[in-house]
C-alpha cells in the first residue's frame, strides 16, 4: 500500500526526533559541560606567524633600530582516552623568537618620550610541554597537570590541579583549582650590562573558582574570580629606566619590587542561535593588583556556521588598563629616584582593540578510517595607543605595540 | 494585518455569543460533559512523593529550567565550549599575558615567560 505523502514525511520527521535526541545523548559528553572522558583521540597542530609593526619614527631616535620582535609558534596537541573515567592529554609548543625589544626611553628636545630599542640581536627559542590528566566520577571531574618551559635564558615550571563539581541535574557547576610555578632566570649578557643580574628566581602560587549555570537550553553563563601571588625577581632584566637631567645622565635597572597580588573577576556568556546556526561568546573581565594597574577586558566571538561544514567566526576584543603606580617614561634626576621604578610600556596606561576572523572547514573521510578533520585559518590584528585608553592618558608610552598573527592549523578526532 | 483581522473576528464572535446569551435568558443549560467519562487518575500521592519546597517551586520555574540530558543537544556543540580551539586560546592567552599588564583569568598555574 503506497502511504501517503504527509504520511511519511510524518515519519521523517519522527525519525529525525529520535536521533537528534539520540544524538543529544551522546553529545551530552560534549566540552560545554565535560563531565565524562573524552572518547576519542585526538590530535591538533597549529601553526602561526607573531610579528610587530615597526616602530614609527616620531617614536624613535632618528636613524636608531626601528624593526621590533616577530615570532613564529608551532603547537602540537594530543589528547587520548585512558579509559571511560580517564583521560591525558598534553601539549607541545616551539617557538622561535627574534628581533629587536624595547630598552628604555629617551626624551627629544620637547620632553617627550622616545623609544630606544635593543639591537636586532635576540634570538632565542623556547619549547614547552604541558599535560594534563583528568579523573571522572558521576558528579565531577579531578585534573591533574604540570608543564615545563625552556628559553635560553628562562625556565619556568608549573604544577597544579582543577577540578568541578556538578550539581542541580548538572546545571550547576562549582568549579576550581590550585596552582604553582616556579621561574628561573639567567639573562644573557650580564657582564657586558652591569645592571643585568646573572641569576634570579622568581615564583608564583595561583587559586580560582567559578560558578557555572545552564541557563536553558541555549545559554550558559561562568563567572570566576582567580588570585595570583608573584615573589621574587618581578623586574624585566633586559628593560632599564633613564634619567635625565642638567648635570648629565644616568641608568637605572627596572625595579618592580618583590611582591605583586593580581585579582582577577571573568564572567562568560555563551548563546546559541538555532535560527541562524550562530553562536556568540560574550566576556568581560575586571582585573586589579597591587602594582596599581586596574584593567578592562571584553571580548565578544560569533561563530557563524554555514551547514556542516562551514564556519566563519570574527571577533573583536577591547582591553585597556591604568598604569602601575611606578611607572614613568623617564626619570628626571633632579627628582628623587624611586625605590621601584620602571618604563615598561607594558605597564603604563594604554587602551588596545583588537579583531579577527577565523575560518574553519570540517569534513570527514569515510574512505579512510572514517577520521573527522578539521582546518582553519585565522588572521589576527592588535592595535594600542593612548587614545584607546579608558581614561585620557597624557603622556603614552612610546613603545606601545601593534601586531598581527597569521595562523593556520589542522585537527584531527581519530 | 493577520493578527488584526483575527482581534477583529473574535470580538465580533464574543458580542454575537453574548447577544445570544441575552436572548436565552432562564433557560438551563445542558450539562455537556455529564455523560464523558474521565480517565481514572491515579492516587495523589502515586506520582507525588512530597510536597515541594518554594525554592523547589522556583527552581522548576521557566526562569532556571534544569535542562535534562537529552535536551542537551545544543549546549553540546563544539561552538558552545568555553574554548572551542584549545591551541588558539593558548596561543591568544599567552601573547595577551605577554604584552599586557594583565593576568588571564579562570585558570591557574601555566608557565611564565621571559617575554620581551
Amino acid at each position: 500500500m503506497r502511504r501517503s505523502r504527509r504520511e511519511r514525511r510524518r515519519e521523517r520527521a519522527t525519525l529525525r526526533a529520535l536521533t537528534s535526541s539520540a544524538l543529544a545523548l551522546l553529545g551530552a559528553a560534549g566540552k560545554a559541560s565535560a563531565d565524562t572522558a573524552i572518547d576519542h583521540v585526538e590530535t591538533s597542530y597549529s601553526f602561526s606567524t607573531y610579528s610587530e609593526d615597526k616602530l614609527e619614527s616620531s617614536k624613535a631616535i632618528p636613524g636608531g633600530e626601528r624593526n621590533r620582535y616577530s615570532v613564529s609558534t608551532q603547537q602540537l596537541s594530543l589528547a587520548a582516552p585512558i579509559t571511560d573515567w580517564f583521560d591525558m592529554s598534553m601539549q607541545l609548543t616551539h617557538e622561535t623568537m627574534s628581533g629587536a625589544s624595547p630598552w628604555y626611553n629617551s626624551a627629544d628636545a620637547a620632553g617627550t618620550p622616545i623609544q630606544i630599542m635593543s639591537g636586532a640581536t635576540i634570538k632565542d627559542t623556547r619549547n614547552d610541554l604541558g599535560v594534563h590528566a583528568n579523573y571522572y566520577t558521576d558528579n565531577g571531574r579531578l585534573g591533574f597537570g604540570g608543564g615545563y618551559s625552556a628559553e635560553n635564558d628562562y625556565s619556568a615550571m608549573n604544577v597544579g590541579t582543577d577540578g568541578e563539581l556538578h550539581f542541580n541535574e548538572k546545571n550547576t557547576t562549582l568549579s576550581g583549582g590550585l596552582g604553582l610555578s616556579f621561574d628561573e632566570l639567567t639573562p644573557t649578557d650580564s657582564d657586558l650590562y652591569k645592571l643585568r643580574p646573572t641569576q634570579e628566581s622568581k615564583q608564583s602560587y595561583s587559586g580560582f573558582v567559578g560558578l557555572g549555570q545552564v541557563i536553558n537550553r541555549r545559554s550558559l553563563i561562568q563567572g570566576s574570580f582567580t588570585y595570583n601571588w608573584n615573589k621574587g625577581f618581578l623586574s624585566d632584566p633586559y628593560k632599564e629606566v633613564f634619567g635625565i637631567g642638567g648635570s648629565g645622565q644616568r641608568f637605572f635597572a627596572d625595579d618592580r619590587g618583590g611582591a605583586r597580588h593580581q585579582f582577577a573577576f571573568l564572567v562568560r556568556y555563551n548563546r546559541h542561535v538555532e535560527e541562524t546556526e550562530s553562536t556568540f561568546h560574550l566576556s568581560y573581565q575586571y582585573y586589579i593588583d597591587t602594582w596599581g594597574v586596574r584593567s578592562h577586558t571584553a571580548e565578544l566571538d560569533w561563530y557563524q556556521n554555514f551547514g556542516d561544514a562551514i564556519q566563519i567566526a570574527p571577533h573583536v576584543r577591547y582591553y585597556s588598563q591604568t598604569a602601575a603606580d611606578f611607572y614613568l617614561p623617564y626619570l628626571r634626576l633632579n627628582q628623587q629616584p624611586q625605590h621601584e621604578m620602571t618604563s615598561d610600556y607594558r605597564l603604563s596606561a594604554y587602551g588596545a582593540l583588537s579583531f579577527g576572523v577565523k575560518g574553519e572547514y570540517a569534513f570527514h573521510t569515510p574512505w579512510f578510517r572514517d577520521i573527522e578533520w578539521r582546518a582553519n585559518l585565522s588572521v589576527e590584528r592588535y592595535l594600542s595607543s593612548g587614545d584607546l585608553s579608558l581614561k585620557s592618558v597624557s603622556v603614552p608610552a612610546p613603545g606601545l605595540v601593534n601586531f598581527t598573527v597569521l595562523s593556520a592549523g589542522l585537527s584531527v578526532v581519530f | 494585518m493577520k493578527r488584526l483581522i483575527r482581534a477583529v473576528r473574535a470580538l465580533a464572535i464574543a458580542s454575537l455569543c453574548s447577544l445570544a446569551g441575552c436572548t436565552t435568558l432562564g433557560h438551563t443549560w445542558d450539562d455537556w460533559f455529564g455523560e464523558m467519562k474521565l480517565p481514572d487518575f491515579p492516587a495523589f500521592d502515586e506520582y507525588t512523593e512530597s510536597p515541594k519546597s518554594y525554592v523547589e517551586i522556583a527552581l522548576e520555574h521557566d526562569f532556571l529550567v534544569r535542562v535534562k540530558p537529552w535536551e542537551r543537544s545544543v549546549l553540546a556543540r563544539h561552538d558552545m565550549a568555553w574554548d572551542p580551539d584549545e591551541l588558539e586560546a593558548a596561543r591568544r592567552t599567552h601573547t595577551f599575558f605577554s604584552k599586557e599588564a594583565t593576568m588571564p583569568g579562570g585558570s591557574a598555574g601555566g608557565g611564565g615567560c621571559g617575554c620581551n
